[in-house]
């Protein structure tokens, strides 16, 4: 038992805690809990909980197989919402197999791995999340069949009153009271849209938190009696919810993107690691944007960046190099701005930086940045500049995923597999699918 | 021959010409010649000595005063024989002295026999005065800077160096006092590291504020050789920082005085300090660098931060460390800076090191270890390392450490630090019997004096024995001291230490293994014996996961009075070792005892165990890895022998054996006694095959093949056997021949593979002695046919008196038939060509792809191949029937495999397996063979290769699927060598994963690894196939 797993068991004796709730993410980033009574966590530590663990396989899940769950106390969290009295907590787990060794299928392992194998570089990574959402009134759509917006506000406007307002100053502070610091809240573009944006930390714990956050946003919505949605693009004509996420990769105590005097005070391995993420962007947007409904927030216009891009503050570009503040050498980073809020954050952030991570390997060139508003170009500009589009669909981004040699490596062959069956379980439902446009378009006219 | 070359000879001198020369230079003139010979005989190199003092004598002149001391008698001058001792063993010191005339004076002493050590205090306090510091503050600060102080403090540093070399190579026996020498040098090191903390200190208070740095603690810790206090000559000093931030406690009366330092800065000014003692130490000056001080044994190695604070370094080791971490901390002592830091660190870490017995992956981190010991060395030095290597210094550290880690978990006495110094402790608390303590320990000082004089000469870092005769008469001469008499020669140095390489080797095992058995079974009184659970911690450390079971399967196999177990007393040891390198070392014990108790007393298995260590070794390895030949081992013990010969491990090819069954059919003219002299013929060749295969004497394709050869004896014995029992009842009326199909007609089966077959008969000529071909066989004949094809069915499987145990039986499977299970178990010849000719789909003529005759008629055989191949090799094949195949394919794929198995894990079905290469090959073959001879072949790989050369596919695509295809091969034969049973799916569980994955040549350790590349490989082949198949 070592000093964290002490603390856990004091820390629910002293705070009475009831239940303890074991979490742990499936490959398409859906949460799973199991709640545990307070006297079986011991146990739990030392041999871990079995249970099915077809269960992080996701809906396509095909064959039952033993696992165990093993909590990891250093994410032990009394959740807020649960009141003061009977508290709860919880912790995340990792998903071992009955040998104890780490569960080729677990998501939040592919992420581990991949941070070891940047470990072994000699880089240890931070992430920041910029996390939209829409605000709604209730899960069901309107008469008309489309959701309704809390408010009708738009970018950063501040609503006197706003149910908005409310609700972002009690989630942000029940974040605050689960642990993970939010740097920004604002209303975003859409009505009924909001963006936190939470502090960097290293990858790991980033997306653990937003996990967690998701989970947080959601009560609170509930409990104010209204509801939140991730979902990538609910309204036709409002934008997206994206999650812009900044990278940075320090050596030691430096970060490795900066280097005073070059170009954008971009490094060499900022470059390389930036050509990275460039050239498997195609392989991984299976998992970036894992959803039907991610494709139209991509191809839906607005902000969303759809082309292969970088560029410097550019804000149609895939990925931007924020503008650099003298002085700030360490905060350098790079933003990748493709990811929506659906996305499975430990694998979303696995491809992302395993490929970031294969341009520093194998010393990728980096294309000329872009300076201008890509969405503007013509077709053949962008051609000729390079910039190729993103798959189209989900179903064009899982033909692009099973080329992939890179992503196999990643994703280890495993949740790979499991992905795409569960990918193209989806797209064939879709497929089967009328849809309202069908109607509205051709019932009238055929 | 002048007289004078005679004399040098005699004095031990090798390079007479140039002695001679030197001897002659002015510098020595006015000296007594008898009487310098005389004193060179101090000197270890007589031609280096001389040659040192020649030097010496003409950049220093007046030292001169220092070759002679006044003897007892009056106006006695007798040599100094600390200056002719140093001068021929150290080269390097010799030029400090010429550097350095100013401390001619070390050379003014006593020579004593056993020499005192010299305070660590008084060789800090030197060292710091040298740089201008105050030895008595608890922060020295130096006066000197840059390149003063280094200049400054390196001379002092030699100074207390040469004085040293001068003690060691004058005391009477130098494997006494060579720990001392050791520690010594340590202490040196550390004064040398506290002195340039001074220095840092000095150096950095231009960048940062005084009261900061004085609010810095920084304590070294030394690691490796330098925290064990048993540091070479010259050798990296190995060291991690750790900082604090003074003033915490103190202080806090005076709120306002009291100065704090953030830890961002702290952990700056610690990595400037660090930086400041490895230049003071090591950067190039005109006083040469010490030695490398080397950080990278700190937490992330290079790649982490050179200082962290105490809290830093407990978080990390906690929670981030890997196993070797806490074995290199067992050294870990506080060398310099803020003792009362380093003193916590020590606290914080011990309990971690001593737990690391407990931790996951002990075992699997020991036998890492065990595996480091002898790799990882140059092929050109292996023979003449003295550190790494077998019976090398490593290996006598490891001993000792594998038994502090086990034991001293229970026992806080043996967690010392030195290697010395654990023998001792181990002894005292009864870890290592008395004898092998005290050789252990003789072993390690002897290794340990010859690396230092080696290193002495040059200064250099270097473990490898000199190969010149002359370097080796002088070190031979260095170690054995100067009390030694016996001439010093080469041959008998390179005697000595190869004995020494010898005796440390088998310590190992005896230090180890040897009590494990002193407990169970009753030895010699000189031996040590362990309690049961010492005995049980060291069985677990190995891999045995039942301890309580071993040790009554050691009980067993040692109990008695028995030659036999007198012997296995002797060769457990080693062999338990050897049983723990297998994927099951509970498992390859108990099958040692079955094994051994079947054999009994046989001479031969005895002998073979004693003098034949490979096949010992062979045994063991097999022993516990294969459940197949275990159970096969037990049934007919004789095979071990094979294990001696690797002449009777090749495999008997197929006439071999068919002459061995005509011969027993001849003896034992009863049907059953044949069958079954015939069937353990064959699970005697399986046997066979698989101890080859284990002992890596066979390729894949070498065992496919024989083991088809086996299958094809036994079914050719089978049918003789058949037909004369059939025809002793009527009159002969049918021939029948055995045509291979599938697998088998590749000869590309597994172990435990079913012999796919095609039954053919054809009427025997008629009385009359007409016969006509073409002419329907009557039904007399056919009902021959079946009868003597239903009794070759029969005598294959059905159980036999007295039964074969552990047989793997062979079924005959004639399921690949025309109209499959529907048809006629048996036609004739003339059927099949009727039925080819009219009914026959592409799928049957794909069967006929791999048909291969067997056994049977010679005559038969070569028609019935010149009926199949216009089948098999069409001159063309219709679009439609290509769509046949593909969609059959298809269907098999979604219906063949059995339910809830993964198709990614099916070695045969699944994707990427075996099928969908064989499948793909065979399209082509449909397709070209007609044109291309190449492809007329039953090899699924020839075919392929085929293929390949005809550009049918590209060379990447072909390789891909090579790859696939063998190794899900050799998946099938693992799962059957290790579990005896047959299984077509990759395992999941770990403990069969890891076992297959060893079979497929992976590492221990690597199931994991093994299970990726296995899922990708057919990943990949499964693309290529889709791609090439169904296009």
């Amino acid at each position: 038992m070592d000093r964290q797993q002490e603390f856990v068991l004091r820390t629910i004796e002293e705070r009475d805690v009831r239940f303890v709730r074991l979490w742990f993410t499936d490959v398409v980033g859906s949460l799973k809990s199991v709640a545990l009574a307070p006297a079986e966590v011991e146990g739990a530590f030392e041999e871990g909980l079995g249970f099915d663990g077809s269960a992080i396989e996701g809906l396509a899940r095909v064959f039952e197989s033993d696992m165990l769950a093993q909590p990891d106390p250093s994410t032990f969290q009394i959740l807020p919402w649960r009141g003061k009295t009977e508290q709860t907590s919880r912790m995340f787990c990792d998903i071992l197999t009955p040998d104890g060794e780490p569960s080729a299928a677990d998501s939040r392992n592919v992420l581990k791995r991949t941070l070891a194998k940047a470990a072994d570089m000699g880089f240890t990574c931070y992430t920041h999340p910029e996390i939209e959402f829409y605000l709604l009134k209730s899960d069901k759509p309107g008469p008309d069949g489309i959701p309704i917006p809390v408010d009708q506000a738009g970018y950063f406007d501040h609503v006197p009153g706003g149910v908005a307002q409310d609700f972002r100053r009690t989630a942000v502070t029940m974040l605050e009271d689960v642990g993970i610091s939010v740097e920004f809240s604002h209303h975003e573009g859409g009505p009924g849209q909001n963006e936190i944006d939470l502090r960097y930390a290293d990858a790991l714990q980033t997306a653990d938190n937003i996990m967690t956050f998701r989970t947080v946003i959601r009560e609170v919505a509930i409990q104010q009696g209204t509801y939140a949605t991730f979902m990538p693009k609910p309204f036709s004509n409002h934008p997206g919810s994206g999650m812009h996420t900044h990278f940075s990769l320090f050596e030691g105590d430096t970060n490795a993107f900066y280097e005073p005097g070059a170009e954008f005070q971009l490094s060499k391995t900022a470059r390389q690691f930036m050509a990275g993420i460039l050239h498997h962007a195609p392989e991984f947007t299976a998992v970036t944007n894992q959803f039907v409904n991610s494709y139209k927030r991509l191809w839906g216009g607005g902000e969303a960046p759809s082309y292969l891009s970088w560029g410097h503050n550019n804000r149609s570009a895939l990925m931007r190099v924020p503008l650099y503040k003298p002085g700030k050498g360490q905060a350098a980073r790079l933003e990748y701005r493709g990811i929506d809020s659906a996305a499975n954050p430990y694998l979303a952030f696995a491809v992302l930086l395993g490929a970031g991570l294969k341009g520093i390997e194998e010393g990728y060139e980096l294309p000329p940045a872009a300076v201008e508003d890509i969405g503007a170009l013509s077709s053949g500009e962008r051609r000729a500049l390079g910039h190729d589009p993103l798959p189209s669909s989900l179903h064009d981004a899982i033909r692009q995923m099973e080329e992939s040699e890179l992503l196999p490596e990643i994703l280890g062959e495993q949740v790979f597999e499991h992905f795409l069956r569960n990918k193209r379980a989806e797209w064939q439902d879709y497929r089967l699918e009328v849809t309202p446009f069908e109607i509205n378009r051709y019932l009238g006219v055929l | 021959m002048s007289s004078l070359t005679r004399i040098l000879i005699s004095n031990g001198f090798s390079d007479l010409e140039k002695s001679e020369r030197f001897l002659g230079f002015r510098e020595l003139s006015g000296l007594d010649q008898t009487w310098l010979l005389q004193a060179m005989k101090l000197a270890n190199d007589p031609d280096l000595a001389v040659q040192s003092l020649v030097r010496l004598l003409s950049a220093v002149p007046e030292a001169r005063e220092k070759l002679a001391v006044l003897g007892s008698a009056p106006g006695e001058q007798l040599p100094n024989e600390a200056l002719f001792r140093l001068l021929g063993a150290s080269e390097a010191l010799a030029e400090f002295l010429i550097r350095h005339p100013e401390h001619l004076d070390v050379l003014d002493v006593t020579i004593a026999a056993e020499p005192l050590a010299t305070p660590a205090r008084a060789l800090r306090d030197s060292l710091l005065e040298s740089v201008g510091a105050d030895p008595s503050s608890d922060t020295p600060v130096a006066a000197l800077k840059g390149t003063e102080a280094r200049i400054a403090l390196r001379t002092r540093y030699r100074r207390h160096l040469a004085q040293l070399a001068i003690r060691d190579l004058c005391a009477a026996s130098p494997e006494d006092v060579m720990p001392l020498v050791g520690a010594e040098l340590a202490d040196l090191a550390a004064a040398a590291l506290e002195a340039a903390l001074s220095v840092a200190r000095a150096e950095i208070a231009e960048q940062f504020p005084p009261e900061e740095v004085a609010a810095i603690k920084l304590a070294v810790i030394g690691m490796g050789k330098c925290g064990a206090r048993e540091l070479n000559y010259i050798s990296d000093v190995d060291v991690i920082y750790v900082i604090d931030t003074a003033g915490q406690e103190a202080d806090t009366e005076v709120v306002g005085e009291r100065f704090e330092v953030d830890e961002a800065k702290a952990v700056t000014i610690g990595n400037a300090l660090a930086s400041a003692i490895s230049q003071t130490i090591y950067s190039p000056e005109r006083e040469p660098g010490l030695w490398e001080v080397d950080a990278n044994l700190r937490p992330e190695g290079k790649d982490g931060p050179l200082v962290r604070t105490l809290d830093s370094f407990l978080r990390y080791y906690h929670r981030w460390a890997h196993d070797w971490e806490f074995q290199a901390l067992l050294k870990a002592r506080c060398i310099a800076g803020d003792a009362e830091l380093g003193e916590r660190f020590e606290r914080g870490v011990a309990p971690l090191i001593w737990a690391c017995s407990e931790r996951d992956g002990f075992v699997a981190s020991v036998q890492a270890m065990r595996r480091r010991v002898t790799s990882n060395i140059r092929q050109e030095e292996a023979g003449r390392q003295l550190k790494l290597g077998k019976g090398g210094l490593r290996d006598v550290e490891f001993s000792v450490q594998l038994l502090q880690l086990v034991h001293a978990k229970n026992d806080e006495s043996i967690r010392v630090k030195s290697t010395t110094g654990a023998i001792a402790a181990l002894m005292k608390a009864g870890f290592i019997g008395r004898s092998d303590a005290g050789a252990l320990d003789a072993d390690y000082r002897y290794l340990r004096v010859l690396e230092h004089r080696i290193q002495l000469v040059h200064m250099r870092r270097t473990h490898v024995m000199p190969t010149a005769p002359e370097q080796l008469r002088a070190l031979a001469s260095a170690v054995a001291g100067p009390l030694s008499i016996k001439r010093p020669s080469a041959e008998a140095l390179l005697k000595d230490w190869g004995k020494v390489k010898r005796e440390v080797t088998a310590l190992h095992e005896r230090i180890f293994y040897r009590p494990i058995l002193a407990t169970a079974a009753h030895l010699s009184a000189a031996d040590l014996a362990l309690t049961t659970d010492t005995a049980r911690a060291r069985l677990a450390a190995l891999g045995y996961r039942d301890t309580v079971g071993a040790q009554r399967h050691i009980e067993a196999l040692t109990a008695g009075v028995s030659r036999r177990a007198a012997l296995q007393r002797q060769l457990l040891p080693v062999l338990l070792g050897w049983l723990a390198d297998g994927v099951d070392p509970d498992a390859g014990l108990l099958a040692f005892r079955r094994v051994s108790e079947a054999l009994g007393t046989s001479h031969w298995y005895l002998g073979m165990l004693r003098d034949h260590q490979a096949a010992a070794e062979r045994l063991c390895h097999v022993l516990s890895s294969s459940r197949l030949v275990t159970d096969l081992l037990v049934v007919s013990p004789e095979a071990t022998a094979w294990f001696g010969s690797d002449k009777e491990l090749v495999p008997l090819t197929f006439d071999a054996q068919w002459a061995e069954i005509q011969s027993k059919m001849s003896r034992h003219p009863q049907s059953g006694d044949a069958i079954r002299l015939i069937r353990l013929i064959r699970q005697r060749e399986i046997l066979r095959i698989a101890i080859a295969d284990c002992s890596g004497l066979l390729t894949q394709d070498q065992v496919s093949a024989a083991l088809s050869d086996a299958d094809r004896a036994a079914i050719l014995g089978a049918l003789l056997v058949a037909e004369a029992e059939v025809y002793a009842d009527e009159p002969p009326l049918a021939r029948v021949l055995v045509v291979a199909m599938g697998r088998q007609g590749g000869r590309e089966i597994g172990y435990g593979s079913d012999a796919d077959v095609l039954f053919v008969h054809r009427q025997i000529e008629s009385s009359e002695g007409v016969f006509e071909d073409g002419a329907p066989a009557s039904d007399a004949a056919t009902q021959q046919a079946r009868a003597i094809v239903a009794k070759l069915t029969a005598m294959l499987t059905q159980p036999v008196r007295p039964a074969i145990v552990a047989e793997r039986v062979l079924s005959v499977d004639a399921d690949l038939r025309p109209e499959g299970k529907n048809g006629p178990l048996v036609r004739s010849l003339d059927a099949y060509r009727e039925y080819y000719a009219r009914w026959s789909s592409a799928w049957e003529a794909q069967a006929l792809l791999r048909a291969r005759p067997l056994a049977g008629s010679d005559d038969l055989a070569a028609d019935f191949v010149t009926m199949a191949n216009p089948v098999r090799y069409p001159t063309f094949i219709s679009e439609s029937d290509l769509r046949e195949i593909k969609r059959l394919k298809a269907r098999m794929e979604s219906e063949r495999l059995p339910r809830g198995a993964d198709p990614a894990r099916h070695v045969k079905l699944g994707r990427g397996g075996l099928s969908d290469v064989e499948w793909l090959v065979q399209l082509w073959q449909l397709q070209h063979a007609h044109d291309h001879v190449g492809l007329q072949t039953q090899s699924t790989m020839q075919a392929l290769h085929v293929a390949r050369d005809l550009g049918l596919v590209e060379e990447d695509d072909a390789e891909l699927l090579e790859a696939a295809w063998r190794l899900a091969g050799k998946v099938r034969n693992a799962n059957v060598i290790w579990t005896g049973k047959s299984s077509d799916l990759l395992p999941s569980a770990r403990g069969d994963l890891e076992a297959v994955a060893r079979w497929c040549g992976y590492e221990p350790g690597n199931a994991a690894a093994f299970e990726e590349d296995y899922l990708g490989l057919t990943r990949r082949a499964r693309a290529v196939f889709e791609r090439l198949f169904y296009g």
